[in-house]
């Protein structure tokens, strides 16, 4: 028998798991050389309040892609939320987040309805709300931004509880929450099912269409907490700019995070490490006086490189 | 002179040793069988020759020339074609189009000449038995005219190899004799043909040589006539001749002739569109009932139906006695009905998931308390069937899609017995997996059976279907048009009354 | 699916709240130095002479009564801004004002090929005066051809259209926006004493206002007070929230910044949030902005900014009053640039009810 000496090593499937974390450190490293004041507690601070909303949206992001779906509807649940909140502040901050998690479980479970009983493409069923939800927001608001002065509300997205923005926390709480659904719970395991092969999960009895519909209303809901935290550190509510284009932030980190598009698999620390990364581009551009237009294109290759890394595991 | 050889050649994956100083020559003109059970390395072997993989060591010779494909495509021009087990054509683009797939016959502009394009496909497909719409899409075709059209295909492209990888396992009868004549044809005309299949009967009929391989490595290779089909087997399995002998070549004990009990599935007058008329039948505890009749006859809408997965306008369902008043899969299950679809990759496993994951996927609100599972019990349960049905892996956190084929199988049906089944619907269970694995299934559902589990077989195969039931109902277009029991469960009335049904 | 449905009614209950008006929102708070002043409407710089000018003869058309005429207002963008608010109110109000009845509106959301349509259906519809405030400056051929064979004038606002005036369209009216950028720079050296590190919250990139506003503040600076440096400019994209963040990393990474040139009043609000948050004193970062928001001249009164160069969206007035004098047969100038006024803490609290 001939002894074998070759041997083909499993080419780059290291990179999708590993690579955002490898980008971060890299970054950290190169502004730690070349930003002033980077290393510091105040930075920290605000690179994590920043990010904290995105990370938020992008954790439902990831639980709806790992159905094989996508949602293009969080941003205009943000807008819908911005817009409620002023109309019912004066009852005080319960009655805006009672107010805030019911929008978002409304929105939810349209487009969980549509996709799973009607059977509309998520991309189509979501881009419904994705338009109608922030116009119907600006009607409701009637196109104005507003001042929020309620210190509740402004302390929820401006404050801190035991030295770390109550923001922080949120994110931090909902990461639990996600990884814990993901990991130890009947849905968690079920919504991977589906992603994976959706035929063969209707065909093993799982109650598909009910998992489907509290996918998207957990996606929603996450957007209405994000949206509702974000209305309260800027302290206004402005329904045509919150939340815009937060549904590609939250894409781009499921993805960068190492999440494929195609389902079966949920990546909730790579979501929230993919999250972080853009971030930290954004930051270190800014903070270098970088021009936007650099940012864009960094920003542009890293989810070029993420999906060359899906890529290459799929075809292995 | 040989067309197409390899000499020494080894490939090793990640803690597999796929192939071990394999050598295999095709002759012109040549149908060679290569067979061994799942995971000897056919696949690999086939993947080596076809460009796919290319070998860690061993060389590989096209027509006398030592040549290196660097992609499929390379070897495709050089003139090497193969068909894959599962068909890899374009479901959703017409037949024409996926036979003329990249070389579009053009008119002057330069655009597709789609009438032409569409003409030359149907006389193509004529030549294949193939009588169809070819302005149809393809997804719309049966398996086996799918399969045809893979056929066609990849002989057009003026192949000198032809590889058919179980190229019979999803064609009826009749299907299978035009590909014979076929294959007859290509081996008249000097075209070397590698034939890769699970069934004996077939390969004595049209092989030429045999090629044998097990755990990677060549343990016979020569004239088939020359061989015995026992020592075949014997060589396949590793086992002694005289065990094969003792067991036969199908394991069913046959006799399913179940006790007088009220039935556990009973169906009456189950309709649904089109395709389904007034079908009705019952399954008692122990007892193996078969699904008789040509592919598109209705026995996998029958089955599906009943678990739910194809919409019924009409008809009764009884699980043990309990009626399923508008059966969604969800209901079925809870019922006691497991389903095991036909389209094991499409609708079976779910292949990003582990083995664990895949088993107990059914059952998790039984391994859960509020909503949170337990792994233990879930252990318990994944290892209790690993042991059972004997699957083969790394363990039970390796993906499901990185399986063998039985492996798969058997993970799947694995599922299904979790759930504690009372009724089990089973669409061509040995389908696409080796001898190995096709027997420890045959032999579980004897198994099943004899513990009180009503079992629905589907199969093609006319030996499986009679020696595995101990009654067959035969359907043709959607309805019932014959029923089989006792002593009139054989090869010769099944097919005469499909035959008949058929007239 | 019980429990979905029970989701539903529970949601469609809290819509049904929204229209029957159970909301409840904050009470306002009585604003400082309120009283009823009256909004401040434009006033015209006083015009360079021989400008040039432009009369019904050399435009061609009918001279008409603007009280019976039928007038079109075509908006560019959604009216989610304080500023597009009080232009499009601006419009309403003085037609009212001057009984014009016949007056169509229409909004075309940023999608320009809305625009275009929009006021083509106003042609066609038989509009006699054209209002339009672009969303672009070029692309306007077919309008100006279906225009000008019914020779109906068009009045321009706020953005200026790259065409003929007096011939494509009738005049413009709109600010100078490289001028505000200048006289928030001459506030800028003003609040720093003529030194000190100042950064830029740009406009949204490839904007001609941002532009403008970038090119006014920097020149001007580089005139009057060399010793002050630009070290940061990055883009806000004329958002609060946006504002605040890149403010948030400024405040980080340069503490040592003294002054923030927001080039609209949004972006600054956006910095006051995070000078706030950053533990930040009024006055600690000096703070110019251009706009006249209410927001931001209350933000004068609070301390937190130095002062805001207005840019008037009252273009009610003088659109109209222009309209008439060209109807009348009087000239009319061909740019009319308005003369924006400003606020700082002198002036804030008296004319923070004539803010927008």
């Amino acid at each position: 028998m001939t002894t074998l000496t070759l041997t083909t090593p499993r080419r780059a499937d290291w990179l999708p798991k590993y690579g955002v974390y490898l980008a971060i450190a890299a970054l950290i490293v190169y502004n730690a050389a070349f930003t002033p004041y980077f290393l510091t507690v105040s930075n920290l601070r605000i690179q994590l309040i920043q990010v904290a909303p995105i990370i938020i949206v992008a954790l439902g992001m990831a639980l709806v892609i790992g159905t094989e779906g996508i949602d293009l509807s969080v941003g205009a649940v943000m807008a819908l939320v911005a817009a409620l909140i002023p109309l019912y502040l004066g009852y005080g901050v319960i009655a805006a987040v009672i107010v805030s998690l019911l929008a978002g479980v409304a929105v939810g479970l349209i487009n969980g309805a549509l996709v799973a009983k009607v059977g509309l493409q998520p991309i189509v069923a979501t881009l419904a709300l994705f338009v109608g939800g922030r116009g119907l927001a600006v009607v409701i608001s009637d196109g104005q931004l507003k001042d929020i002065r309620n210190a509740d509300l402004i302390y929820l997205g401006s404050g801190d509880l035991l030295g770390i923005p109550v923001l922080v926390w949120t994110a931090a709480l909902a990461i639990l929450v996600v990884a814990f659904t993901v990991r130890r719970t009947v849905f968690g395991r079920r919504l991977l099912a589906i992603g994976g092969n959706r035929p063969a999960a209707e065909l093993a009895g799982l109650p598909v269409q009910r998992v489907l519909i509290t996918v998207y209303v957990l996606c929603a809901v996450l957007a209405a907490i994000a949206g509702l935290l974000s209305v309260g550190r800027i302290q206004s509510s402005d329904a045509s700019s919150i939340g815009l284009l937060i549904e590609l932030s939250a894409i781009t980190a499921v993805v960068v995070g190492g999440t494929p598009l195609t389902g079966g698999r949920v990546r909730v620390l790579g979501t929230v490490a993919g999250a972080v990364l853009m971030q930290l581009v954004i930051a270190t551009m800014i903070k270098n006086n970088l021009p936007p237009s650099t940012t864009e294109m960094v920003q542009a290759a890293i989810i070029l490189v993420a999906v060359y890394a899906a890529r290459e595991r799929k075809t292995r | 002179m040989t067309l197409l050889e390899v000499a020494g050649v080894s490939k090793v994956f990640p803690g597999v040793r796929a192939l071990d100083d394999v050598s295999f020559a095709l002759r012109p003109g040549e149908v060679h069988a290569l067979v061994g059970e799942n995971g000897a390395g056919k696949s690999t072997l086939i993947k080596v020759l076809t460009g796919v993989y290319r070998p860690d060591a061993g060389e590989l010779r096209y027509q006398g020339e030592p040549v290196s494909f660097a992609t499929p495509m390379d070897a495709q021009r050089a003139g090497i074609s193969t068909i894959y087990q599962e068909v890899n054509l374009i479901p959703l683009m017409s037949v024409a189009q996926n036979l003329f797939l990249g070389r579009e016959p053009r008119t002057t502009l330069g655009l597709v000449d789609r009438a032409r394009m569409d003409r030359e496909a149907r006389d193509i497909l004529a030549g294949y038995g193939v009588t169809t719409d070819v302005r149809a899409r393809l997804g719309s075709l049966p398996l086996g005219a799918q399969q045809m059209v893979a056929l066609a295909c990849a002989v057009m492209i003026d192949a000198k190899v032809v590889v058919m990888d179980e190229p019979t396992s999803s064609l009826e009868p009749r299907e299978v004799e035009t590909l014979f004549g076929v294959i007859q044809d290509l081996h008249e005309r000097g075209i070397g043909i590698i034939y890769v299949s699970h069934r004996m009967d077939e390969l004595y009929r049209i092989c030429d040589t045999v090629t044998i391989l097990r755990d990677g490595k060549l343990v016979h290779t020569g004239r088939l006539a020359d061989l015995e089909r026992v020592r075949l087997v014997a060589l396949m399995l590793g086992r002694e001749v005289s065990d094969v002998r003792r067991e036969g070549f199908t394991v069913f004990s046959g006799d399913h002739a179940a006790a007088d009990d009220t039935p556990v599935l009973r169906v009456s007058g189950l309709s649904s569109r089109n395709r389904l008329h007034d079908i009705s039948f019952g399954v008692r505890p122990g007892e193996v009932v078969g699904l008789g009749g040509l592919l598109g006859a209705g026995r996998s809408e029958t089955i599906k139906a009943i678990a739910g997965a194809y919409p019924v306008d009409r008809g009764e369902i009884e699980v043990d006695g309990a009626p399923l008043r508008h059966p969604t899969t969800v209901k079925a299950v809870a019922a006691g009905i497991a389903v095991q679809p036909e389209d094991r990759k499409a609708e079976g496993i779910i292949p990003g998931l582990s083995i664990r994951e895949n088993i107990a996927l059914s059952i998790l609100p039984r391994m859960s308390t509020f909503g949170l599972v337990s792994d233990a019990k879930i252990d318990e349960v994944v290892d209790r069937f690993m042991k059972r049905l004997r699957i083969k892996a790394a363990g039970p956190h390796q993906r499901v899609g990185d399986l063998s084929g039985g492996n798969q199988q058997k993970v799947l049906l694995a599922r299904l017995l979790a759930t504690g089944p009372k009724v089990l619907l089973l669409d061509e269970p040995t389908r696409g997996i080796d001898v190995g694995a096709k027997a420890e299934v045959q032999a579980l559902i004897d198994e099943l059976a004899a513990e009180g589990l009503g079992v629905v077989l589907v199969s093609s195969d006319a030996e499986e279907l009679v020696e595995g039931s101990g009654r067959v109902v035969v359907l043709r277009d959607g309805a019932v048009v014959g029923v089989l029991t006792g002593d009139d469960v054989t090869t010769e009335s099944l097919l005469a009354t499909i035959a008949e049904a058929g007239a | 699916m019980k429990s979905a449905h029970r989701r539903v009614a529970v949601a469609a209950l809290a819509a049904t709240c929204v229209l029957s008006g159970c909301a409840k929102s904050e009470e306002e708070p009585a604003t400082t130095g309120a009283g009823a002043a009256p909004a401040a409407s434009q006033v015209v710089q006083s015009a360079a002479p021989g400008a040039a000018t432009c009369t019904i003869d050399q435009h061609g058309g009918e001279k008409i009564d603007l009280k019976t005429a039928k007038v079109g207002f075509s908006q560019s963008e959604k009216e989610a801004n304080p500023f597009r608010i009080a232009e499009t109110q601006s419009i309403k109000d003085e037609a009212a004002k001057l009984g014009i009845t016949q007056l169509t509106t229409a909004n075309a959301n940023s999608q320009f090929n809305k625009q275009i349509s929009d006021v083509e259906q106003m042609i066609d519809a038989g509009v006699q005066l054209l209002i339009i405030a672009p969303l672009n400056s070029d692309g306007w051929d077919s309008v100006f051809a279906k225009a000008s064979a019914k020779k109906i004038p068009i009045v321009t606002i706020d953005r200026k259209i790259n065409a003929a005036a007096c011939k494509d369209y009738l005049t413009f009216i709109g600010s100078d926006f490289a001028e505000q950028g200048k006289r928030a720079a001459d506030e800028m050296a003003k609040a720093l004493g003529n030194k000190g590190e100042v950064a830029i919250l740009l406009g949204a990139p490839g904007n001609n206002v941002t532009t403008l506003r970038t090119s006014g503040f920097k020149d001007q600076m580089a005139k009057i007070a060399p010793d002050i440096k630009i070290t940061f400019e990055q883009t806000g994209n004329f958002s609060r929230e946006e504002g605040q963040k890149v403010a948030e990393q400024l405040l980080q990474s340069k503490p040592n910044i003294n002054g923030i040139y927001g080039e609209n009043d949004e972006m600054a609000l956006g910095a006051v949030t995070a000078l706030k948050g950053a533990g930040k004193k009024p006055g600690d970062v000096k703070i110019v902005s251009i706009d006249g928001t209410k927001g931001a001249v209350q933000g004068i009164v609070d301390g937190w900014i130095s002062a805001v160069i207005e840019s008037n969206p009252r273009f009610g007035p003088l659109a109209f009053s222009t309209a008439g004098d060209f109807f009348g047969g009087k000239p009319v100038g061909q740019d009319i640039i308005i003369a924006d006024r400003s606020y700082d803490e002198s002036n804030a609290k008296s004319d923070l009810a004539s803010a927008y």
